[in-house]
């Protein structure tokens, strides 16, 4: 409760023109941030970027900010989430240039980024980011950042039973997925496999 | 409730714990100083409401003025008619008119000046010479000829005052 004062101090001080408070709201939840950003972007440069974005738009307006909505992680969460699903939409007008068998694979993750290191987890981070958007977002706010039903439906903008059944299907899929990679064994869910396909 | 696959649940708390483990590179941490650092004002902004409201108000009285030319433009268009000329000007002869007229015709008293080259005089000054009346014709193009000299004596008639006189062509 103490933190949550705080933060909702450090927006008030922000929207006064100290901007000295955008770096405490970077020292706390920065690295969530990050971990976010990281779980739904291919490249950890593009993660980065975007976290750097969402503080650009804090700086740029923090009177937008409303105590009774919701805490400021939880905004900040929001703000994020919109600057990705922004970014994803400009990818997609990119074309490449060279569309034979030669092209680069642009999703490839860049070997230098290492967010995950081991092979299990890059499997769960493949399987992950060929989810739909929606639905990788919410695996990362509940079962990454093991945020509660009620902060994602507010970061989320939806009803708490629209989250629970988003993450449902979300880890059908993903389970799915993994599956088909081979890091689940599936052979004993014949159940899961046909909602799955559904 | 929703449930999760047992093997997922343990692939995800890796997963998890391995993006905890990722923290801010410097870079990131010194864009962010250097944002802090940097004042509100610095920052590039987009054009906001206000300023888009501002062009649009710019446009706005600009056609005004442009569609205030064109009827001003018009107005006076219209209002230069020979009619209206002539009923705004009853000083003019009736027959005469600046416009579509072809050409205007002068009639300049002149004498001989002591070099022998005629000069115009005021019609009311005491003659010293012999006078003469130079029929001037200036067209509507801005040429100017002359179209006669006649001695004063043989041209003017009684009881038509001297001096310029404007003619229709």
């Amino acid at each position: 409760m103490k933190k949550i004062c705080d933060d909702t101090e450090c927006m008030a001080r922000l929207a006064d023109g100290d901007t000295g408070a955008l770096r405490n709201l970077y020292e706390r939840h920065g690295r969530a941030l990050l971990r976010l950003s990281l779980a739904m972007c291919r490249s950890r440069q593009a993660a980065e970027d975007l976290v750097h974005d969402t503080f650009v738009a804090l700086l740029r307006g923090p009177h937008l900010f409303d105590p009774a909505q919701g805490t400021a992680f939880a905004y900040l969460c929001g703000v994020l989430r919109h600057r990705i699903s922004r970014h994803f939409r400009q990818q997609k007008r990119w074309v490449a240039l060279d569309s034979g068998e030669n092209a680069v694979v642009d999703h490839e993750p860049c070997p230098t980024d290492e967010i995950a290191r081991n092979e299990t987890s890059a499997a769960v981070r493949q399987a992950m980011l060929e989810l739909p958007l929606q639905h990788r977002e919410v695996i990362a706010f509940c079962d990454l950042e093991e945020l509660s039903y009620q902060d994602v439906a507010a970061i989320l903008d939806c009803p708490i039973g629209t989250v629970r059944s988003r993450l449902h299907r979300a880890r059908a899929l993903l389970t799915l997925r993994l599956a088909s990679l081979e890091a689940v064994d599936l052979a004993n869910e014949p159940s899961l496999v046909h909602q799955g396909s559904t | 409730m929703n449930p999760i696959h047992p093997q997922v649940a343990a692939l995800l708390a890796r997963y998890r714990q391995e993006l905890r483990d990722n923290l801010p590179s410097d870079s990131l941490d010194a864009r962010i100083n250097r944002l802090v650092a940097g004042s509100q004002k610095n920052l590039t902004r987009r054009p906001g409401p206000r300023r888009r409201y501002g062009w649009a108000a710019a446009a706005g009285i600009g056609g005004i003025a442009i569609a205030a030319g064109i009827l001003i433009g018009m107005r006076i268009e219209r209002g230069v008619t020979p009619a209206n000329l002539q009923r705004q000007s009853p000083a003019l002869p009736a027959d005469f008119s600046l416009w579509p007229a072809d050409s205007v015709a002068l009639q300049i008293p002149a004498e001989y000046s002591p070099q022998g080259t005629l000069v115009a005089v005021d019609p009311r000054a005491q003659s010293t010479g012999k006078r003469y009346w130079i029929d001037v014709v200036v067209s509507n193009d801005g040429t100017v000829r002359i179209e006669r000299i006649v001695p004063a004596a043989n041209k003017r008639k009684e009881g038509v005052p001297d001096g310029i006189t404007l003619q229709a062509p």
